[in-house]
């Protein structure tokens, strides 16, 4: 059934290339200006984003601009280690303030053309040639950089730019909670990158929030099954507020077989590294000789993974391998975030619109991973941008997705084309997620 | 912790690894002109090393083309560093900068 809010609040609100019909999607979406525009005013403007790790500012005058189509934020760590954020503009004749990320040595921030400063916490703490402005000019209130909300939830910090936004924990529920259950807060970064796309953001998140393209897009995961690998065997669900889910595996259920279970960790951890890395390898690869004659491979592979883990001093919460996502699955935050746990590891991706194009995104990839306690804070930098088909800097998964992305952008254009038929079964968190943006796109 | 001294003044500043000593200086709470504030763009940090070469990091690229695209020519010396990009391995680096001053 299409959703009636949707419907009549599109109805009320005009929003072009509403969802209407059930399980379609209109091409239009990815690529028409109008509808891009009005994500800018409706969308982007008033929603919660993960504007940057925590790891990304780990020490007091740390920065990060955060970038969303024309809009630039700045979350600069103080010296209290609290967060703030600032809209990035000098309220002068309007410089751009600072960019990319680095360090504000000395906490302070200046702007490159006459020289105003800033103390990290946004107040002013300079005004070159003051005295050649009128008074009225020059308000404190006016001068002190403008505030943009900020939360802290999963080790990662989230902006919202408009100051009556609800809290952060609203928009994320119920999907959070799935999160938290497999101890999202440890995940640190592993590796960071990213790639540009020819195609619409909305396009491109889409293709992670099913599995069942695996059997023709990634063969190698199949091991071999083919055509016959089963379609259907996660299991997905949708929450309220735009988000979707898919699982695999849980302690009552097993692995076909050791070797099975084997050789697909050593393709994620080779043509990956991440969800399972070196790391846990060995640790599977001992399980082989310790399945007891009661054991499933499962429990045999949750105790083992346990006492590795507290030797070496990783965090493991007490019956975490009862949550199924433990074992593998994805999690979908609305607008455009994914997590990807599996055993303590996470893969996230967050895509973003590029160049003010809705023909073009910018897409991020972390690998993540538990590190024990002990661990030293280091700060997290992008590893680089990549092509999306550089074969010595993108794992062979996110290629072999990446090329089918484009492929879709370019496919809406040819003449014909009706629009997205998803599957009930498989593809419910894509129109559950585009329900969610016409709710938002409709608030006036 | 390195120590290094600021002739003429004759201060003692400490200084934390991977950390520049105009940073420092800064998070101190020392006055140490500048007016891009680490940005390799104004080198009013520009120091001159006197004395104990040996425990300062050498200048990159990076800093020498800022001293030769960006700082008047009259104000170069041999010994010039920024002092934004001057990170110190060990005790014995003297330098010296006008205009420095002790944290109030
Ligand atoms: S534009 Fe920023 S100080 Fe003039
Ligand atoms: S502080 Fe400006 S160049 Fe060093
Ligand atoms: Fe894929």
């Amino acid at each position: 059934m299409p959703d009636n809010t949707a419907t009549q609040a599109s109805a009320q609100h005009n929003i072009p290339h509403a969802m209407s019909a059930p399980h379609r999607v209109p091409k239009e979406r990815y690529y028409d200006r109008e509808f891009f525009e009005l994500e800018k005013t409706r969308l982007w403007p008033r929603t919660w984003q993960m504007a940057c790790r925590l790891q990304e500012i780990p020490k007091p005058n740390d920065y990060v601009e955060y970038e969303i189509c024309d809009q630039s934020i700045l979350v600069v760590r103080q010296a209290d280690h609290g967060i703030k954020a600032f809209f990035n503009v000098c309220p002068h004749r309007a410089t751009q303030l600072a960019m990319g990320a680095g360090s504000f040595p000395g906490g302070q921030v200046t702007c490159p053309f006459h020289g105003w400063r800033w103390n990290a916490n946004g107040t002013s703490s300079f005004i070159y040639g003051a005295e050649g402005f009128a008074p009225e000019c020059l308000r404190d209130e006016d001068i002190a950089l403008r505030e943009c909300r900020v939360e802290v939830w999963g080790d990662a910090v989230w902006i919202n730019m408009d100051a009556n936004a609800r809290p952060l924990a609203e928009q994320l529920q119920p999907a959070a909670g799935r999160l938290e259950d497999v101890a999202i807060g440890n995940w640190r970064v592993k590796w960071w990158q990213e790639t540009i796309l020819n195609a619409n953001w909305k396009m491109a998140q889409e293709a992670f929030m099913e599995g069942w393209h695996v059997m023709r897009t990634h063969p190698q995961l199949t091991l071999g099954a083919g055509e016959a690998s089963p379609a259907g065997s996660l299991r997905y669900d949708t929450y309220p507020n735009g988000h979707c889910s898919f699982e695999g595996g849980s302690l009552d259920t097993d692995f076909h077989s050791f070797d099975v279970m084997l050789a697909s960790s050593q393709l994620l951890a080779d043509g990956l590294d991440a969800m399972a890395i070196e790391r846990d390898m060995r640790v599977l690869e001992s399980v082989r000789h310790k399945i007891g004659p009661d054991d499933t491979i499962r429990a045999a592979v949750a105790r083992e993974m346990r006492a590795y883990n507290e030797g070496a001093g990783i965090p493991m919460p007490a019956g975490i391998e009862q949550q199924s996502l433990w074992w593998n699955g994805m999690v979908f935050l609305f607008p455009n975030i994914f997590y990807l746990p599996m055993y303590g590891n996470s893969l996230a991706y967050r895509i973003r619109p590029y160049n003010d194009d809705p023909e073009w995104c910018r897409f991020e990839v972390w690998s993540l991973t538990t590190w024990p306690e002990s661990y030293p804070e280091e700060r997290a930098v992008l590893r680089g941008r990549f092509d999306k088909d550089d074969t010595d800097n993108w794992p062979l998964i996110p290629i072999q997705d990446f090329s089918n992305i484009e492929r879709q952008q370019r496919g809406l254009h040819v003449q014909g084309y009706q629009g997205h038929r998803l599957a009930v079964d498989w593809e419910a968190g894509i129109e559950n997620m585009h329900r969610e943006l016409d709710k938002r796109l409709a608030r006036a | 912790m390195p120590v290094v001294t600021v002739l003429p003044e004759n201060l003692a500043v400490e200084v934390e690894p991977g950390e520049s000593l105009a940073q420092a200086a800064w998070r101190q709470g020392y006055h140490w002109p500048t007016t891009c504030w680490g940005e390799m763009e104004c080198t009013v940090c520009a120091a001159t090393v006197v004395a104990g070469e040996h425990a300062a990091e050498p200048a990159t690229a990076e800093e020498e083309a800022a001293i030769a695209g960006r700082m008047p020519h009259f104000l170069r010396k041999p010994g010039t560093r920024l002092a934004c990009r001057l990170r110190v391995l060990d005790d014995g680096l003297v330098v010296e900068k006008p205009g420095v001053r002790a944290p109030q």
